[in-house]
């Protein structure tokens, strides 16, 4: 009990409080504990997460493949996914290049060319780089094995001295090297950079389809959605500067009158409202020779702007500090022990 | 006029594969035929531009990656339009990334872009790369970046690099640049680094990203906001190099196009269906 639940405690509290005082006490190893050490404590607690991460990961996907749970084989999928991006990230780094130096001044030509048709670099690039004998140049690709690398640089002997390194680990992982890249940068750009995009891409046929479904006239607060939403949508991009306000203006009156219609017994004079104010509109237009960004305010861009800095910032300030108020009172139940969710009590 | 009526109403319950495919072919066409949409700068991607612009030549910028191939279409084009602002004026890049698939973004940009102004590897810019740790990683560049940093993306030690000597925390950066597309991002920079520090900095992120950022421009913290692909296109516009998010705007317009004319089409048939309902169980 002791281990798994006093001492865990006094090192939050302990930890907590240093952390807190670090804001507030003027003391140089305080401050230096809670700008330096501390950050470095989160690194190293993390890399030990990842870890048990990883192994949970693993169990948790073959257990479902040995109790052929439902949609089992998509976790052989992603176990072999998983010791692939171990294996190219820590024990196979393919990522080989070569480099090349002394070529005979007569042959240097013939080497650039050859080198160029690997390489796909253009000839008189390479020969400015390799005509000097002294100079070491090495090729822009990588060979994703010392296999491939050892074929070409055996062909490259016959014009100078080649040697064949592996990129070093860490740098293997995004390395590039003219179009080509290392294993694990082949993975990332053909594998989880497809995959990935495909996923977000596929957010927008569903916002489409749930718009179309759920966006609803309902009551007061759907249509003030409804209505903010579809300005921002048309007034966030270009085409948006192309919808005149005019027209906008006279949309709103049309809106306002529907809005007054059922306060309103007698229907000619919702009409004449709704008449008159468009035909100011469509005067305002006219008479600014139809200019698509006046009546300023009813221009898309302007409204959606407002929207953006007034309500919308309103709205996520008022969030923000709720979200604010709400880390102090649980940081201060952790401080003071009342808060032990995180020891797994209730 | 009834039989006109009850065919709307039957569409409002169209197959949602039908929708996908409108939108799909929304997106499609314009990407296939482009269309030139003329784009005009809002004040937050005007603010940005003037930020960047005030920086006198030779300034220290440490720009920031974190999104991943997800949000790439939005992000990318802002990170070539912000490199390309920056090496064309003469100023120093410090690349990070506080998501794991930043580095390749990072990696990517700043290849096209060595190509584009002949720059040299550690004099012009450095690739310092991915640090796990979030806000840690953010606070740790605050306080010493070389206890964050021990090497580059490419294995060099980080007191071999010329372009990092006298770098040793954020207070060193003339500006820094975060190119965010969620958790950990501009926020965590301004919570962190650049406010405590008052280093100047400014972002661009993904558009639903927006609200959460937009408090922190409001109130000055952060020098204007580019915000998702239209964003990208407008900083395109002010740089003067059309790039990727200029050509993809008119897909993005029609796309939204076609997504309002559904929303209105679905309310028409939603009251059309109501007062079908209402009449026939009156008729009852």
């Amino acid at each position: 009990m002791l281990m798994k639940r006093q001492i865990p405690l006094l090192i939050v509290i302990v930890v907590g409080l240093i952390t807190l005082f670090g804001h507030f006490v003027a003391n140089e190893e305080i401050q230096n504990f809670v700008d330096n050490d501390s950050t470095q404590w989160y690194d190293i607690i993390a890399s030990f997460a990842i870890f048990l991460g990883g192994l949970n990961l693993l169990k948790l996907q073959l257990l479902k493949i040995y109790k052929k749970q439902k949609n089992w084989p998509y976790s052989i999928l992603a176990v072999v996914g998983f010791f692939f991006a171990i294996t190219v990230g820590f024990f196979y780094r393919g990522a080989n290049t070569i480099s090349v130096t002394g070529i005979n001044a007569e042959k240097v030509e013939q080497a650039a060319e050859m080198i160029a048709g690997e390489t796909g670099e253009s000839t008189s690039t390479i020969l400015s780089s390799i005509s000097d004998p002294s100079s070491d140049y090495e090729l822009q690709k990588i060979y994703k094995t010392q296999g491939g690398a050892e074929d070409f640089s055996q062909k490259l002997e016959a014009y100078g001295e080649t040697q064949i390194e592996p990129i070093e680990w860490g740098a293997h992982l995004s390395a590039t090297r003219g179009d080509t890249g290392s294993l694990f940068n082949w993975m990332f750009v053909y594998i989880f950079t497809p995959l990935s995009a495909t996923m977000f891409a596929l957010l927008a046929f569903f916002v489409a389809s749930a718009s179309y479904r759920a966006f609803r006239i309902r009551n007061f607060e759907a249509t003030l959605l409804l209505v903010a939403g579809i300005i921002l949508m048309l007034g966030r991009v270009p085409i948006g500067e192309y919808i005149p306000a005019w027209l906008i203006g006279t949309f709103f009156v049309m809106g306002i009158g529907a809005l007054l219609a059922p306060f309103i017994k007698n229907r000619k004079i919702t009409l004449a409202i709704v008449a008159i104010g468009s035909l100011i509109f469509l005067a305002i237009g006219f008479t600014n020779g139809w200019d698509p960004a006046i009546p300023g305010f009813f221009h898309l861009p302007v409204m959606q702007e407002w929207i953006f800095q007034v309500p919308t910032t309103a709205g996520a300030r008022a969030i923000m500090i709720g979200i604010g108020l709400g880390i102090v009172g649980t940081s201060f139940r952790i401080i003071i022990g009342i808060e032990r969710s995180f020891l797994g009590e209730q | 006029m009834k039989q006109f009526l009850n065919i709307i109403i039957k569409l409002g319950s169209i197959d949602r594969r039908y929708i996908f495919i409108l939108v799909g072919l929304s997106v499609l066409i314009p990407l296939i035929r482009p269309i030139n949409i003329p784009i005009r700068a809002t004040n937050q991607s005007q603010d940005v531009f003037d930020a960047l612009d005030a920086l006198t030549p030779n300034s220290k910028v440490l720009v920031s990656f974190e999104y991943g191939p997800s949000t790439k279409p939005e992000i990318h084009p802002m990170s070539m339009g912000v490199l390309r602002k920056l090496f064309s004026d003469g100023h120093k890049v410090y690349a990070t990334a506080l998501w794991p698939d930043g580095i390749f973004m990072s990696v990517e940009a700043l290849d096209q872009t060595e190509e584009e102004y002949s720059l040299e590897y550690g004099v012009d810019y450095v690739n310092l790369g991915f640090k796990p740790g979030n806000e840690a990683v953010v606070k740790g560049v605050a306080a010493d970046i070389r206890t964050m940093y021990t090497s580059d993306t490419r294995g060099n030690h980080i007191d071999n690099i010329p372009m990092m000597d006298g770098i040793n925390n954020v207070a060193d950066f003339d500006f820094v640049f975060s190119l965010s597309a969620g958790y950990p991002g501009t926020k965590e920079w301004v919570q962190y680094a650049c406010d405590p520090h008052d280093i100047p900095m400014s972002t661009g992120c993904t558009s639903i990203q927006v609200t959460e950022v937009l408090p922190y421009v409001e109130a000055g913290q952060v020098k204007g906001i580019l915000a998702g692909m239209p964003g990208a296109a407008e900083f395109e516009k002010l740089v003067n190099i059309p790039g990727e998010a200029t050509g993809m705007m008119a897909a993005q317009s029609f796309a939204h196009l076609v997504i309002v004319a559904f929303i209105i089409f679905g309310n028409i048939t939603y009251f059309l269906k109501r007062r079908s309902d209402k009449k026939s169980l009156g008729e009852k």
